[in-house]
């Protein structure tokens, strides 16, 4: 049909009678599949497992500035509850104290890990959540989502806590969100 | 019963086209205008906006339907 009333049902019409059937399915197939990639879901393990990564990194390199406190375990002579006579972890032989810091970053850097992750995950999956509720988009998905993160955070530690949390993480939220939202120098004018 | 004949089709194969093709030009503004923002800065649709599109286009035919039972109605009443 070539009537300029109608550019989207004629688009489609004349894409029927050009492609074979398994192209057709082929198309569907795409769009669900990138449908799919902007679910909320998809945006949540998204999001945690780039948190988990950059935790990952973020636990490493804070790890390896911690070179003056003393490891975790037995072997540290200034232990209270192992006042015997064991070593400390200088006179150990090189791999042994490799393998005892090698051992203490991976700990750090895993907690750190996980840490981050859930922060992204819970922050980027209530985010798509209320965005998909509220149907609009400004910066007060962000500092919901914020604010549900940050009491999510801190809800072992109690109401003040979470209150806390909630109320940081929010403004933190609402800054960058601001910052990245900022109208460009241009003016703008209507579409409309 | 008389069957229409074929100009007569082709009219009413018109009228059709026309009346579908405005109400096509109606839902897009009218959901274009209420959902879509003029400060974006891509071309995706984001979710919200999908989200909203979505529920405009179903609206708009709800409230299209429950309009032309009501007149329906009216025009049988008469």
């Amino acid at each position: 049909m070539n009537i300029p009333g109608m550019p989207g049902m004629g688009g489609a019409a004349g894409g029927g009678g050009n492609l074979s059937d398994q192209q057709l399915q082929e198309q569907k197939v795409i769009k669900y599949i990138q449908a799919g990639m902007e679910s909320c879901a998809a945006k949540t393990v998204m999001a945690g497992v780039a948190g988990f990564a950059l935790g990952g990194m973020f636990g490493l390199f804070m790890s390896s500035m911690r070179y003056d406190t003393p490891l975790s375990g037995p072997l540290n002579a200034s232990n209270p509850l192992n006042p015997a006579n064991t070593p400390d972890i200088s006179t150990l032989p090189m791999r042994q104290q490799l393998r005892l810091g090698l051992r203490d970053m991976a700990k750090t850097s895993y907690s750190s890990a996980k840490n981050f992750g859930l922060i992204g995950a819970i922050f980027s999956g209530t985010e798509c959540t209320i965005e998909g509720f509220r149907a609009k988009n400004d910066l007060w998905n962000g500092v919901s989502a914020g604010c549900l993160t940050g009491g999510a955070l801190a809800v072992k530690a109690g109401p003040q806590a979470m209150a806390l949390g909630c109320g940081g993480f929010a403004a933190f939220s609402a800054a960058i969100d601001w910052y990245m939202r900022l109208p460009e120098e241009e003016r703008r004018k209507n579409v409309i | 019963r008389p069957q229409p004949t074929s100009a007569e089709k082709i009219a009413a194969a018109e009228i059709e086209i026309e009346m579908v093709s405005d109400m096509f030009t109606r839902l897009t503004q009218s959901c274009a205008k209420k959902c879509i923002q003029n400060d974006y800065r891509e071309s995706d649709l984001n979710k919200a906006e999908s989200v909203c599109l979505d529920r405009c286009v179903s609206k708009f035919f709800e409230v299209n339907l429950k309009v032309s039972e009501k007149m329906q109605g009216e025009a049988g009443r008469r």
